[in-house]
């Protein structure tokens, strides 16, 4: 059922089919004009896209642009130098890889550039007059033989096919009336549309590579920032303007999922806002070029923190809003502290807050307060045992910057290439010949069309065509009864 | 949920239609081959209103969205396309043979969402990532695309099956004579392909466009973008095969096995065995 894809006189026809090259190439060829043969091959196109398509497995394989920590817990060292030589880790910039879509790009110019030709000529000089021999190659082929000359079958041939298909030219030579019309003509350039659609997508990802950057600017709420990070460590400063985070949001379904992360941002040039947005995921916001994304938060301290202490002997109870760093002072003066420091996540068991107890007429002693796990609180000597009931945290919100100038035209090619395949696909070049000759006493007409894509699809239509132009040609009509009229 | 007892009845519909798609192959009857459509459009009838009907629940549940955002979601949304296009092509060729080729795909997608333990019904809202328009296009039309190709691959393993016994000068026998001829069969794989190739570029596209979204790069190599680039490479190649007298035939029917194979490890393999940003369905 296969052929044998592995066997080595396969592997050496392919080599030569790939390459375009035939191996009985004549000597006396320049090796310009068989390099250009070579790249204006539909075969190194076919050979292009299986080594493209087989390379990029390889990057879906190999995690890319990884930490060197990151690829040594998985690969031995020598492995690992191995896959940087060959540039496995960042292969998709590799060399190698963007020689191969330089060549593809050249493949695809080449192929192109010589076929437009081919087109060009094949629609700017019509066969408005079929050759014998063309006649007897097209398939499928209708005749029937009408009464009278053919010049008395003109107009009604012409006004039939022009009901029917579109209006004809009338060519006449010798006696014989030539018909010929054609319909979708443009179908023949949906392959330059596409394939002009590929080299825009790449020149505007070239442009993206050499006039972009992809930063980040990590922000508290209330801080303003005037740089960017970017990927590689460097800083820019924002063109012209910087960034305030106002105020960061997250907030969250019923059922624990994240609902809707937004940061309301004001852009100030000199001391004046320009403008004041939110900026959500999926929507970004724009400005001078420049993109922002919503793309990571986190938790940069506490804004405030709803405590409740209990005096041990009493038992009663006092619920207290606290913030960092703050002296309080517990009702009737016998008891003050202040929170020193927040930790996230003390050691895997949650965050804690660090008391310093300030308690008249003994030393200040310190300890930790865990939210999750307050059996810990009961077990600490002293009078007064500390619940942290809510905390109120000061998020960062982290937002990832990008310049790409090459998105417009990524767009454009995209949108040559669906108009390409449109064209392409869904349209196809029909073309329709009919002649009226003189058989001893009688006329015969002769049809026959071709169509580059459907042929099948167009034969049928055809069937119908000349079914219904036979109808009316030869059976008593309408039109028939005009001329016998004019007779 | 009222929606996934409506699927697991579409599975064993489905199921039902296959095996009558069969017996219409083996016993060559026209009152099967009528019974297995008939059935199939009841089936997809009832497969839209449980799609429906999934959407409604979500909206009951205070946070709908269309069905098309996570792995069960998307089997049932996949499973429908196939036999949507399949449909369709039976009521253009007038022809149903295929079936028996097609809607095996389509019962096996359904009843992998209904049966496996490892695919939740369960209706979640949106993460913040899902919440945008671009969802929809860009799901219907990979989805739409995927079917396409499912269709050219069964298709694909007719004409295999008819060119491996097809003996110069001997009359067919059995089931194969029933098949359409190798011309047609090649003719038919490059239509399913004409449709799914542009559908799986506007699939593609359209995933950019949210990524530049949502990521803020149109682009980013991801192992989802990666292999579906290379299913558009496969395709891209049976398309220019097609121009070669060497290629066509017997190599381009395999070489839409092997699309389809990349369209499959798109889907699942890149969310089973790889990981990326992708990780939704």
């Amino acid at each position: 059922m296969f052929p044998k894809i592995f066997s080595w006189r396969w592997a050496k026809l392919n080599a030569s089919f790939f390459l375009g090259l035939s191996l009985s190439r004549k000597p006396e060829k320049d090796l310009i004009s068989s390099l250009g043969e070579a790249l204006s091959s539909l075969r190194l196109t076919i050979g292009l896209l299986i080594v493209l398509a087989v390379v990029s497995i390889f990057g879906t394989v190999i995690p890319q642009n990884a930490a060197p920590e990151a690829y040594l817990r998985v690969y031995k060292a020598a492995t690992y130098k191995i896959l940087h030589i060959l540039g496995l880790l960042d292969m998709y910039r590799s060399w190698w890889f963007v020689l191969l879509l330089s060549l593809l790009c050249l493949n695809l110019v080449a192929c192109s550039v010589g076929r437009f030709r081919l087109t060009r000529r094949l629609l700017s000089h019509p066969h408005e007059r079929l050759e014998e021999a063309k006649w007897k190659s097209l398939s499928p082929k209708k005749s029937l033989s009408l009464k009278g000359l053919p010049v008395d079958w003109v107009s009604s041939v012409r006004d039939g096919i022009a009901r029917r298909f579109r209006a004809p030219k009338t060519l006449e030579e010798d006696g014989t009336i030539h018909f010929f019309v054609e319909k979708g003509k443009i179908s023949r350039f949906g392959v330059y549309f596409v394939h002009l659609g590929v080299l825009i997508i790449l020149g505007g990802a070239l442009i993206g590579f050499f006039y972009g950057f992809r930063g980040n600017i990590n922000l508290v709420e209330g801080e303003t920032a005037g740089r960017v990070t970017l990927r590689n460590g460097t800083q820019i400063p924002l063109p012209g303007f910087k960034l305030k985070l106002e105020q960061f949001t997250v907030s969250f379904y019923s059922t624990g999922a994240p609902q809707e992360f937004k940061s309301v941002v004001t852009l100030r040039e000199g001391d004046q806002t320009v403008r004041s947005e939110s900026i959500r995921v999926n929507h970004p916001l724009s400005h001078k070029g420049l993109s922002f994304y919503q793309s990571s938060y986190g938790v940069a301290g506490v804004e405030k923190t709803v405590l409740a202490i209990q005096e041990k002997n009493s038992g009663k109870e006092h619920l207290v809003d606290a913030k960092m760093g703050i002296r309080i002072e517990l009702p009737g003066g016998r008891y003050a502290f202040v929170l020193t420091r927040f930790v996230p996540d003390i050691q895997g068991m949650g965050p804690a807050f660090q008391v310093m107890s300030l308690e008249p007429n003994r030393p200040h002693e310190t300890f930790f307060v865990l939210q999750n796990h307050p059996e810990m609180e009961d077990r600490r000597p002293g009078a007064y045992r500390f619940r942290v009931r809510e905390i109120f945290p000061k998020y960062y919100s982290g937002l990832q910057v990008t310049k790409d100038p090459g998105v417009p035209l990524v767009w454009t090619g995209c949108v040559f290439m669906i108009v390409g395949f449109y064209l392409t696909f869904f349209l196809s070049h029909r073309r329709l010949w009919v002649r009226l000759s003189t058989r001893g006493k009688e006329t015969s007409l002769e049809f026959a069309g071709s169509s580059h894509r459907n042929r099948i699809g167009f034969e049928q239509e055809l069937e119908k065509m000349f079914q219904a132009l036979q109808e009316e040609l030869v059976r008593p009509g309408k039109h028939s009864k005009e001329r016998e009229e004019q007779a | 949920m009222i929606s996934s007892k409506f699927v697991t009845a579409v599975t064993f519909l489905y199921l039902f239609c296959t095996v009558l798609y069969f017996n219409y192959l083996a016993f060559r009857s026209k009152k099967l081959g009528s019974l297995a459509v008939i059935s199939t459009w009841v089936a997809l009838t009832l497969h839209t209103v449980a799609i429906l009907s999934r959407w409604i629940e979500s909206y009951r549940l205070g946070f709908g969205h269309a069905p098309l955002s996570n792995m069960y979601e998307s089997l049932v949304f996949f499973s429908w396309c196939i036999t949507f296009i399949y449909l369709l092509w039976e009521v253009k060729l007038k022809t149903r043979i295929v079936g028996a080729f097609a809607m095996p795909f389509a019962f096996l997608t359904v009843a992998y969402a209904a049966l496996s333990p490892g695919v939740s019904d369960r209706i979640d809202p949106l993460i913040p990532a899902l919440q945008s328009n671009w969802l929809h296009a860009h799901v219907i039309t990979c989805f739409l695309s995927y079917a396409s190709f499912a269709v050219s691959c069964g298709v694909s393993v007719m004409y295999l099956l008819k060119a491996r016994r097809k003996k110069p000068g001997r009359p067919e026998e059995g089931m194969l004579s029933l098949f359409p001829t190798l011309e047609s069969l090649d003719t038919l794989i490059y239509k399913t392909i004409a449709v799914g190739f542009p559908l799986l570029t506007i699939g593609i596209i359209t995933g950019s466009a949210w990524a530049n979204y949502a990521w803020g790069a149109y682009w980013s190599w991801d192992p989802k973008e990666t292999w579906s680039l290379i299913t558009w490479f496969v395709y891209a190649v049976f398309l220019h095969a097609r121009f070669t007298r060497e290629w066509r035939g017997k190599r381009t029917a395999i070489l839409s096995l092997i699309g389809f194979g990349a369209v499959i490890f798109t889907y699942f393999g890149v969310n089973y065995v790889l990981s990326g940003l992708h990780s939704y369905a």
